[in-house]
C-alpha cells in the first residue's frame, strides 16, 4: 500500500465528550485558527514554552476563540447543524512531553473521519451525520505497549445504501493509517439503519478480506480520493 | 501453569505475515509483501537462505504448505493463483527453489492451501467459495482438478488434511466447518460442524491415531473440539461439538493448531497465545502468554521440533516470526 496522505495528528485538548451541540459550537470557536497569523502566534509561543498547559498559551487560545465568534461560517442547512467549511486546530510538531501517556480520545478519531467525502456526494461524512461523536467510543490507557480499542456506529444515509461497505473500508483505511499499530478498529452499522446490518458489519470486520480490498487497485483508487478532503 | 518462554525472535518483512509451515528444518513464510522467504531453523542457527522470486505472484501470499516429507512447497496467494516451488538441485551447496507451476482455477483470492499427508492431493480454498482438490504425481510438475467443492456459502478461510485418513476440514465464512471424503473419485460433504457464531479462521485434526477429532478457531472468540461419532443411515458422519475451550482470547481466534503432544495452541487478534491440554476427558489451560507479538494481532501458530524438543512458532502482523518454548511449572 503506497502513502495518499500525510499523516499530521491534531492536538486536542483532553476533555469530557461534547454533545452534538457543544460540538457545533466548539466547531465555531475553532473557525478562527484557519487564520494564519493565529498559527504562526500558537506556533511561536510552542517554541518558547514547549507545553500545551502553559497558562499564557491557554489565555491566548481563549481570546482568539472569542474574536472568532464573530464571523461564524454558513450551514450548508438547517437540518444539518454541522458547519460547511468547519476548521480543524491543527499544528504540526509534538506539542506533548515525551513521557505523557499518548492518549486517543473519541474527539480525536472523530477530528480524523468527520472529513471523509461521501463517495456519491461533496459532503463529508461529518456534515452527513453518517459519523458522529457520540457514536464513537474509544478504550485507551494511553500505553503504547498496550492494546486499545475504537468502536465507531456508522449511519448511512438510506437504510439500502449499497455504499455503506465502501464508507465503511474509507474510514478503517483512514484510522489504520493514522492511528498507532497498538488499537483494535470495530467498525458497525448503528442498529436499524440498514437493511443488510448484520453482513456489512461482518464484512468491515473481517481484516482479511479488508487486506484484500486494499490490493483492488479501483476499489482502493475510489477510496483515495474520499480521503483527499482528510485535513 | 506452565510458562511460555521466547527461544527467538526473527524480523521478516515489513509487512503482516500471514502464514508459514515448516518440513525438514526449513520455515517458509508468506507475507503481503508478495516474497516468500525460507528460513533454516537448524540447532540454534537461524539462517535467511533464499527469498522466492517476488514476480511469480502479483499480490498477497495468504498461505504457504511444505509437501510432507519433501522440498515442494504449494503458495496461496490474493492474486487467486498458487504457485509450486521445487529446490533447485545445484552443483554448489547454495539452497535455491525455483517456480515449477502456476495454478489456475479460483475466482477469486486463495486464502488456504494444503497438502495430503501421502503428497498426492492439494486441496486449495477461496473467496470464491469453493474448494478444489487437484491431484499431482511423484514429481509434483503436474496438477489435475478432479474436484471442485462448493457447498459453503461464504468465502472459505482455510483447508486441511486429516494426519492419516483421506479426509478434509474447509473452514468458511458461513461459520461453519464441512467434513469432505472421497467415494470412488468423487469427493462428497460428509459432515457441516455447526455452533461457532462467527466465521471460522481455522481448524485442526487431532494427531492421536484412530480418533477422529477436530479443533477449529472463530470469530466469535472460542476454540471448540469437535468429535466424529460415527455414520447415521444416509452414510453422513455425525460429528458433536465436545468441548468449548477456556475462556481465553477476547477477540478473533485466527489460528489453532493441534500438536502431535495432544496440546491445542490458539492466537488471534488480542495478541494471545494459549495452549490447552485435557485432563481426564476435561480441557484446561495449559499456559498463556499475552501480547506475544507487542501490540500487534497474531495471524498464525504452528508446533514444530527443534533440537529433539517441541516447541511453538508464531507470525503476526509485525512481520515477526517468534519461536516459543513451553516449560512445565515445577
Amino acid at each position: 500500500m503506497s502513502e495518499f496522505l500525510n499523516e499530521n495528528p491534531d492536538i486536542l485538548e483532553e476533555n469530557q465528550l461534547p454533545t452534538r451541540k457543544e460540538d457545533s459550537t466548539k466547531d465555531l470557536l475553532l473557525g478562527g485558527f484557519s487564520n494564519e497569523a493565529t498559527l504562526e502566534r500558537r506556533s511561536l509561543l510552542l517554541k518558547i514554552d514547549h507545553s500545551l498547559k502553559s497558562q499564557v498559551l491557554q489565555d491566548i487560545e481563549v481570546l482568539d476563540k472569542l474574536l472568532s465568534i464573530r464571523i461564524p461560517p454558513e450551514l450548508t442547512s438547517d437540518e444539518d447543524s454541522l458547519p460547511a467549511e468547519s476548521e480543524d486546530e491543527s499544528v504540526a510538531g509534538g506539542g506533548k512531553e515525551e513521557e505523557e501517556p499518548d492518549l486517543i480520545d473519541a474527539q480525536e478519531i472523530y477530528d480524523l473521519i468527520a472529513h471523509i467525502s461521501d463517495p456519491e456526494h461533496p459532503l463529508s461524512l461529518g456534515q452527513l451525520s453518517v459519523v458522529n461523536l457520540e457514536d464513537i467510543d474509544v478504550h485507551d490507557s494511553g500505553n503504547q505497549n498496550e492494546m486499545a480499542e475504537v468502536v465507531i456506529k456508522i449511519t448511512p444515509t438510506i437504510t439500502h445504501c449499497s455504499l455503506a461497505t465502501l464508507i465503511g473500508l474509507g474510514i478503517r483505511v483512514r484510522l489504520e493509517r493514522s492511528l498507532p499499530p497498538r488499537f483494535r478498529i470495530t467498525i458497525l452499522l448503528k442498529k436499524g439503519t440498514h437493511d443488510s446490518e448484520n453482513q456489512v458489519n461482518k464484512q468491515l470486520n473481517d481484516k482479511e478480506r479488508v487486506a484484500a480490498a486494499c490490493e483492488n487497485e479501483q476499489l482502493l483508487g475510489v477510496v483515495s480520493k474520499m480521503l483527499v478532503t482528510c485535513k | 501453569m506452565a510458562s511460555i518462554n521466547l527461544i527467538k525472535s526473527l524480523k521478516l518483512y515489513k509487512e503482516k505475515i500471514w502464514s508459514f509451515d515448516f518440513s525438514q528444518g526449513i520455515l517458509a513464510t508468506g507475507s503481503t509483501d508478495r516474497k516468500i522467504k525460507l528460513v533454516s531453523v537448524k540447532y540454534d542457527d537461524f539462517t535467511l537462505i533464499d527469498v522466492l522470486d517476488e514476480t511469480a505472484h502479483k499480490k498477497a501470499i495468504r498461505s504457504v504448505a511444505w509437501r510432507p516429507h519433501t522440498s515442494l512447497l504449494a503458495a496461496g496467494s490474493f492474486d487467486s493463483t498458487v504457485s509450486i516451488w521445487a529446490k533447485e538441485e545445484s552443483a554448489d551447496r547454495t539452497f535455491e527453489m525455483d517456480l515449477l507451476a502456476i495454478i489456475e482455477g479460483h475466482e477469486n483470492e486463495v486464502k488456504g492451501v494444503a497438502w495430503s499427508n501421502d503428497g498426492y492431493y492439494l486441496a486449495t480454498c477461496s473467496r470464491d467459495k469453493s474448494v478444489w482438490i487437484w491431484e499431482t504425481d511423484e514429481s509434483g510438475e503436474e496438477y489435475e482438478c478432479i474436484s471442485v467443492l462448493q457447498e459453503h456459502s461464504q468465502d472459505v478461510k482455510h483447508v486441511i488434511w486429516h494426519p492419516s485418513e483421506a479426509l478434509l476440514a474447509s473452514s468458511s465464512y458461513d461459520d461453519t466447518v464441512r467434513i469432505w471424503k472421497d467415494y470412488d473419485d468423487d469427493w462428497e460433504c460428509v459432515a457441516v460442524l455447526n455452533g461457532h457464531e462467527g466465521t471460522v479462521w481455522s481448524s485442526d485434526f487431532d494427531k492421536t491415531e484412530g480418533v477422529f477429532r477436530l479443533c477449529s478457531g472463530s470469530d466469535d472468540s472460542t476454540v471448540r473440539v469437535w468429535k466424529y461419532m460415527g455414520d447415521d443411515e444416509d452414510d453422513q458422519q455425525e460429528w458433536v461439538c465436545e468441548a468449548i475451550l477456556p475462556d481465553v482470547h477476547k477477540r478473533q481466534v485466527y489460528n489453532v493448531a493441534w500438536g502431535f503432544n495432544g496440546l491445542i495452541a490458539s492466537v488471534g487478534a488480542d495478541g494471545v497465545l494459549a495452549v490447552y491440554e485435557e485432563v481426564d476427558g476435561e480441557w484446561k489451560v495449559f499456559a498463556k502468554r499475552a501480547l506475544c507479538h507487542g501490540v500487534y494481532e497474531i495471524n498464525v501458530v504452528k508446533w514444530l521440533e527443534l533440537n529433539g524438543k517441541t516447541i511453538l512458532a508464531t507470525g503476526g502482523d509485525d512481520g515477526i516470526v517468534n519461536f516459543w518454548s513451553l516449560e512445565k511449572a515445577a
